[in-house]
């Protein structure tokens, strides 16, 4: 009877938790919001097809840069080892070899996607969303990752991880993305019967 | 009589489990994924042609779980539907845009969809 017991209890929870494992299993590669250095420096010297192609004579973009600037959207060209955290290094009485600073890493402000393969005669950038504009009108940076269009695209959930603290420390966010079924029927049943193609 | 109801419990829990739909249990090692992958990699993303408003090829985002696009053209045998390989990326490719006059523009009477210079890649996941 304990045996039988126990069976029900275990396929119980089996039936219980097993979408979430499997949830799990085969989500997509979650996103590492890593702390390293990443910004848009190695393609500094090229334009994207988001910048518009047209560039005028004597703007940015015509000049080599990408309309950004030479040092990149994060901006830590020249500022690397500036951060209140690095203020610890050096300059105090001791040995402080073995000492950890207290650091902040350098987060990513903001990181574009491009497109991929081997055989482009010219790549696009996907951001600035949702239509490009030429390189003197600005940019737009989304800092928050959860936040950012492409996410918005399909119904899904996600996870944004950020390990600091030399990997003793993880921040984890976790994100549905959710289309209310009421308000999404509507919406095809307008855009897909009622409204009138033109 | 409870041994039968447990049972009994246990095998329609057993059933429930097994039977539970599961939307992406098709491609579990995401084969179709490294099939796109290893496809765009040797086809470009774009046609010949220029979107009129950017003067370079524009990449229109689609949800990653698009799977396929339509081209349009004259004739009834010309209607032909193609995997959406492409997809965004976090690695900076190059080249970048190139300068203008590189891609054809529209013609003045298109004849296929590819010539109005707008091209499906699917947003990253």
């Amino acid at each position: 009877m304990r045996i039988n017991r126990f069976l029900f209890v275990t396929m119980v929870a089996s039936t219980v938790f097993s979408p979430l494992a499997r949830s799990t299993d085969v989500e997509p590669v979650d996103h590492i919001v890593s702390s390293q250095v990443v910004s848009d420096e190695v393609v500094s010297g090229d334009s994207y097809t988001g910048d518009m192609g047209s560039c005028p004579a004597g703007s940015p973009c015509a000049s080599g840069s990408n309309g950004v600037g030479q040092i990149g959207v994060g901006g830590f060209g020249g500022g690397l080892g500036s951060y209140i955290g690095d203020l610890a290094r050096g300059g105090r009485a001791g040995d402080l070899s073995s000492c950890q600073p207290r650091t902040y890493g350098y987060p990513d402000l903001f990181y574009n996607y491009y497109t991929q393969g081997n055989c482009n005669s010219t790549n696009a950038q996907m951001y600035i969303s949702p239509v490009p504009v030429p390189p003197n009108v600005g940019h737009t940076y989304i800092t928050y990752q959860p936040f950012m269009a492409h996410e918005m695209l399909y119904q899904h959930k996600d996870r944004f991880h950020n390990y600091y603290d030399g990997g003793r420390g993880m921040n984890h966010t976790k994100v549905h993305y959710f289309a209310p079924p009421v308000k999404t029927a509507a919406s095809n049943i307008y855009w897909n019967y009622l409204r009138i193609p033109r | 009589m409870k041994r039968y109801i447990l049972s009994v419990l246990a095998v329609v829990a057993m059933a429930t489990s097994a039977s539970t739909p599961s939307a992406q249990a098709v491609d579990p090692y995401a084969r179709t994924q490294r099939w796109s992958n290893q496809v765009a990699a040797q086809r470009p993303w774009h046609g010949g042609y220029y979107y009129l408003p950017t003067g370079q090829p524009t990449a229109l985002i689609v949800p990653p779980t698009a799977h396929m696009r339509q081209t349009l053209s004259w004739g009834v045998s010309q209607n032909l539907m193609y995997p959406l390989n492409h997809q965004f990326g976090r690695n900076a490719s190059s080249p970048g845009a190139l300068a203008p006059g590189s891609f054809q523009a529209t013609p003045h009477w298109p004849s296929h969809t590819d010539q109005f210079g707008v091209y499906y890649v699917r947003g990253p996941w």
